[in-house]
């Protein structure tokens, strides 16, 4: 098989503190280091990257997402040339183009015509190869007249717009794109979504970089999750998603897990919360047209009269999805102290297809207190067979009005692989 | 290691040559967007450097019946001052260009060293066209005064220094620039430097070897050579002979392959150390 990036075992260790500590050390250790010698340096070191390995092939999107400061960027610039492994090696077979910061060579004072060919040139295209594609460029980059204005007039979504367009039409073997999509207006971002795409079919080896899991998901068909310096998972993106979310949110929860936040007091703890399939059995992962109940653990160290019970999923960490309070349903429980359980019986849980994670908060409804709040650590993960239904996954049924004869097709294959194993 | 590291730095250099004339013509785009004068800024400063010059050695102290030159004092200083002033201003640009570029510097790859000899480059251009303006000042004192000209085979000779100095100046540039990109204060130092270094040399003045500690100075200071040079196979019609400018080649060549020498082993630390 022929492939486009190859690390392995790569390794970038970087120093502590500041690089040298005095003009003597200075001299003392260029001198070493120009002579080939090892500098032997008291300062510590640590390892942003250690032991990645992996490969890409031509046509093929290889996302690559983890928190903040787990390597994503080092990679990314290890590949592109500007830092040196300190161990292993990288190879990369055909031209390079990097999205990492398609702004850095722009001058305010020189116009948007004037900043085509200058970043052209920085991202190493010949002026031929420019003045060849000067009008796509333009085009695609919607700027329209104001590519004679000095670039110091353009807002900042323009010159980024400017940026990602002269970047875009550079031919490479090999594309890094590090979270530059999130400037532009969303029919912008769109377009450089299409424009990824169709390079990608054309054959170009995508390495993905982003914070954005929904775009990630659309783009790769592969993703890496960094953490910490190491690789943590490679797999399918909806994969690699619950995995980065789950050991994300886990951290979170072992980060801030206080009982009662609000006012210090630990009057109850919740101990757990379990999600069961039609049979009883617990799941992980569910389809959102079966049945589905939910099931609250929790242990309270006073009688509370009127105890509500709420639970509440956001998808994927983001957007709060679902809200169920036992209140709102005209139930409250009437809870010694002790260990209790709750269960919620849901007829389908609706929802698109992702990662969600469940808060439970324990209050006492003649008091108005928070008794107990967990952070969002739940995770349950909802099937919809790569359909990419949305938000939702809302029951419905097709049918013709007049004039035309609905058929039954098969269901077209989906290039996405299915989202979890347990559904089968 | 990596692809593009391996490759022969002189194919890489040709490889990224658009990329140099790009940053060279950004540099005079830039510099002369937004002013009046534009281009003309490139002669008139040696001009009133030269015009300086000639009131303070034949007005405020007169020594010029006292120094040794065999022409009007105004194109001894114009031949000395104008690749003077290429040489500080690509020393200038160039101490400076990896830190200003540090956006690039940190996100972009390509040969760094295209950084310092961009500087060169549109300091280049300023000497070109300061240089062009001497021709109008020696026909002036061809025809208005008693002093005349002697066209010369010699001018032939005229590339030659030109491309020494740009050596000696490129290879000093990157030393400087990955200098200056650990300890920032290289730059303030080059500013007093340069300074010195031009009352070392024959910029003003002449200075020859006299056997006085003055005279060694001269002798390893390549710079008076070079600009010795300049005069004798412009306006004298003669070839510099004698070890002082072949010295000065070696030195030029020496610092030459020092420079990009360390340069280059030093380059993949710039990212992170900048």
């Amino acid at each position: 098989m022929a492939v486009a990036v190859q690390f392995s075992k790569v390794g970038k260790r970087f120093r502590r503190g500041a690089v040298h500590e005095s003009l003597r050390d200075l001299i003392a250790s260029t001198g070493r280091r120009l002579v080939g010698r090892e500098v032997h340096s008291k300062r510590p070191t640590f390892w942003a990257l250690r032991n990645l390995d992996f490969e890409i092939a031509p046509g093929e999107a290889l996302g690559i997402i983890g928190p903040n400061g787990a390597g994503k960027s080092t990679a990314l610039k290890l590949l592109a040339g500007i830092l040196r492994a300190d161990e292993g090696t990288i190879k990369v077979h055909g031209r390079l183009a990097a999205l990492i910061e398609v702004n850095a060579g722009m001058h305010g004072d020189l116009t948007g015509m004037e900043n085509i060919f200058l970043t052209g040139a920085i991202m190493g295209m010949s002026r031929a190869e420019i003045k060849n594609k000067l009008d796509d460029i333009i085009e695609f980059s919607g700027i329209g007249d104001f590519i004679h204005t000095p670039v110091k007039r353009y807002s900042t979504g323009m010159q980024a717009r400017l940026g990602f367009s002269t970047a875009a039409h550079v031919s490479p073997d090999v594309l890094l794109v590090d979270e530059v999509l999130s400037v532009g207006d969303v029919a912008f971002r769109h377009r450089c979504e299409e424009r990824m795409r169709e390079m990608v079919e054309s054959g170009v080896a995508l390495i993905f970089v982003t914070h954005n899991l929904e775009q990630m998901r659309s783009i790769c068909h592969r993703t890496l999750v960094l953490d910490g310096g190491e690789c943590a998972f490679v797999g399918s993106p909806a994969d690699a998603v619950g995995h980065y979310l789950k050991a994300t949110m886990t951290r979170i929860g072992e980060m801030s897990y206080v009982d009662n936040p609000r006012t210090g007091k630990t009057d109850g703890r919740v101990s757990g919360m379990k999600f069961l399939a039609a049979d009883g059995g617990e799941v992980e992962c569910v389809r959102p047209t079966e049945p589905l109940t939910m099931e609250i653990g929790f242990e309270l160290d006073r009688d509370v009269d009127r105890l509500t019970v709420e639970t509440a999923l956001r998808r994927d960490g983001g957007e709060m999805m679902v809200s169920l309070n036992s209140r709102h349903q005209g139930i409250t429980f009437n809870a010694p102290a002790g260990r209790h359980d709750v269960r919620i019986d849901l007829p389908a849980f609706p929802l698109g297809g992702g990662n969600y994670f469940a808060i439970v908060r324990l209050w006492d409804a003649d008091r108005s207190e928070l008794l107990a709040e967990t952070p969002y650590k739940f995770m349950l993960q909802v099937d919809d067979e790569g359909k990419g239904t949305g938000l939702l996954t809302l029951p419905h049924e097709w049918s013709a009005i007049q004039s035309i004869e609905p058929m039954l097709t098969s269901r077209k294959q989906s290039a996405s692989p299915v989202a979890c194993e347990p559904c089968n | 290691m990596h692809a593009t590291s391996t490759a022969n730095p002189f194919s890489e250099l040709i490889r990224y040559r658009q990329l140099l004339a790009s940053l060279i013509w950004r540099d005079l785009r830039v510099r002369y967007k937004q002013s009046m004068l534009g281009m003309a800024w490139a002669v008139l400063l040696p001009m009133s450097m030269m015009l300086i010059f000639t009131f303070v050695f034949t007005r405020a102290v007169k020594v010029v019946g006292g120094l040794d030159i065999s022409m009007p004092y105004p194109l001894f200083a114009y031949t000395g001052l104008v690749p003077w002033t290429f040489f500080s201003a690509s020393l200038l640009g160039s101490v400076n260009s990896l830190v200003a570029n540090r956006n690039l510097v940190t996100k972009v790859y390509f040969p760094r060293e295209v950084f310092p000899l961009s500087s060169i480059g549109s300091a280049f251009a300023d000497f070109f066209i300061a240089g062009s303006v001497l021709v109008g000042l020696v026909a002036y004192f061809h025809f208005f005064t008693r002093w005349t000209f002697v066209p010369s085979a010699a001018i032939a000779f005229l590339p030659v220094i030109v491309v020494v100095q740009i050596v000696f100046t490129a290879g000093l540039g990157m030393l400087l620039a990955m200098a200056n990109l650990f300890y920032r204060d290289v730059r303030q130092l080059l500013g007093v430097a340069i300074q010195l270094w031009m009352f070392l040399t024959c910029v003003v003045y002449p200075i020859s070897n006299d056997g006085s500690w003055w005279g060694i100075v001269a002798v390893c200071n390549p710079m008076t050579p070079i600009i010795k040079a300049y005069r004798q196979c412009l306006l004298e019609g003669t070839v510099p002979t004698g070890g002082a400018f072949a010295s000065a080649c070696v030195t030029a060549a020496c610092t030459f392959v020092l420079g990009w020498w360390s340069f280059r082993k030093m380059s993949h630390k710039f990212a992170e150390c900048i």
